[in-house]
């Protein structure tokens, strides 16, 4: 049986060196371009004929837009409705980032700690970007909550910085470990079929309801991804 | 360089794949790129496409409903406005049943009246009839019981009686007798 990890391994495709740094099109990359490509496809294909009752088609991303807008107005606000893009775009390129890895030979670039970290870190930046300018300096305040006595603010600004910086971190351990964990299952399963020969016909079933339970893995998590997103915005908007 | 990070990337294909952050720097441009080019795309074409459809579509919800709003409101005062000429033909009609009611009884008193008073006069007319009718009768009665007596008092024997004394002979015993 081969390493049920081995699917995890970025290879490059095209070797790309910039300045010493080595930004290679690898297969991660090839996904995140399939994700934007595919999803863009599949959006503009539901968005082709467009009526006022929507056919079951155009409600596809009718539907996603108002979850989104929902989980908008539920966790930051109206005033959070102006980032609506960034949050769209954030659950959108997840979901497929998970969905399009479920297919045979595929790579799932969620499964990354570097790719969703560097998700992570894109919307920990935008995430500092908003709170600075709504909140100016007083942004700063997140490190020290008001109330809280002066003396004890070289305890509290540590824990409040980790605990800041830990949400970033959180966020992309959960969607990496479950989207991990899933797809070395799926291997591992895939592996006994092989092996076990005609009697392989019980882990193949397993298999696909595995799949299925994965499909809905990748779009909670996802859905998850997006929810903390959205109450980490809602926190850079509003007072502690 | 490059051949070294490929010899070390190789390396970590034996642990966790994930753990190799050699690949970091690839992964982060990559990604940027590709989420801002979504990010593009979604707000610029797919994002306003979809939004301008549920936006039309409450618009024609929130119109229709106010539409139907105005409908009912209108209907609602319709319904007032034919309760209220109901209530007043109700009246109107009321009004004019007492009145030809009232002139009705009127008429029936009117006409009761009349008819008694003819009924009355009439009857006093007949009365005074029949009494000139039994005045007469008497008158003859008396006559006749005169000329009886005549006759009874010549066949006995009494010649040369005369009417008159008859009469007051007959009007004494009457009298008598009353």
């Amino acid at each position: 049986m081969s390493n049920p990890l081995e699917q995890f391994v970025i290879k490059p495709i095209i070797p790309i060196e910039v300045a010493g740094v080595d930004i290679s099109f690898t297969n991660s990359s090839l996904f995140m371009v399939l994700a934007v490509v595919v999803s863009t496809l599949i959006m503009a294909f539901c968005l082709r004929k467009r009526t006022m009752v929507p056919g079951m088609l155009q409600s596809v991303p009718e539907s996603l837009y108002e979850f989104i807008n929902n989980l908008l107005r539920e966790n930051v606000g109206v005033e959070g409705l102006k980032y609506f893009p960034f949050i769209f775009t954030v659950f959108v390129f997840i979901a497929f980032g998970n969905l399009l890895g479920l297919f045979p030979y595929a790579f799932t670039f969620t499964s990354h700690l570097t790719a969703v970290g560097s998700l992570s870190l894109v919307a920990l930046l935008f995430n500092i970007a908003v709170g600075v300018k709504n909140k100016k300096l007083g942004w700063f305040r997140t490190f020290l909550p008001r109330g809280i006595p002066l003396a004890l603010a070289p305890l509290i600004v540590p824990i409040e910085m980790i605990s800041f910086l830990s949400k970033p971190f959180s966020l992309t351990v959960r969607l990496v470990a479950n989207m991990t964990v899933g797809h070395i299952m799926l291997k591992i399963i895939a592996g006994f079929v092989v092996s076990l020969g005609v009697l392989g016909i019980i882990p193949l079933l397993f298999n696909g309801a595995i799949v299925c339970f994965e499909i809905f893995i990748s779009l909670l998590q996802a859905f998850i991804y997006t929810v903390l997103s959205c109450i980490y915005l809602g926190e850079a908007l509003h007072e502690h | 360089m490059l051949a070294s990070r490929v010899k070390r990337r190789l390396k970590a294909r034996c642990l966790m794949p994930q753990l190799d952050f050699s690949v970091f720097p690839s992964q982060l441009f990559w990604l940027v790129i590709c989420f801002m080019t979504m990010l593009f795309i979604m707000s610029r074409f797919i994002i306003p496409k979809t939004a301008e459809m549920i936006n039309l579509r409450r618009a024609k919800i929130d119109a229709d409903l106010e539409q139907a709003e105005e409908i009912k409101k209108h209907v609602e005062e319709t319904l007032e406005k034919y309760k209220k000429s109901l209530a007043e033909a109700t009246a109107k009609a009321n009004i004019s049943l007492q009145k030809t009611r009232d002139e009705l009884n009127e008429t029936v008193a009117r006409k009761q009246e009349e008819i008694s008073l003819r009924m009355k006069s009439e009857m006093e007319e007949n009365e005074k009839k029949i009494d000139e009718a039994k005045d007469r009768a008497m008158k003859k009665v008396e006559e006749a019981a005169a000329d009886l007596a005549i006759d009874v008092l010549e066949k006995l024997g009494f010649s040369g009686i005369k009417a008159k004394d008859a009469k007051n002979a007959l009007d004494l015993v009457k009298r008598e007798q009353l």
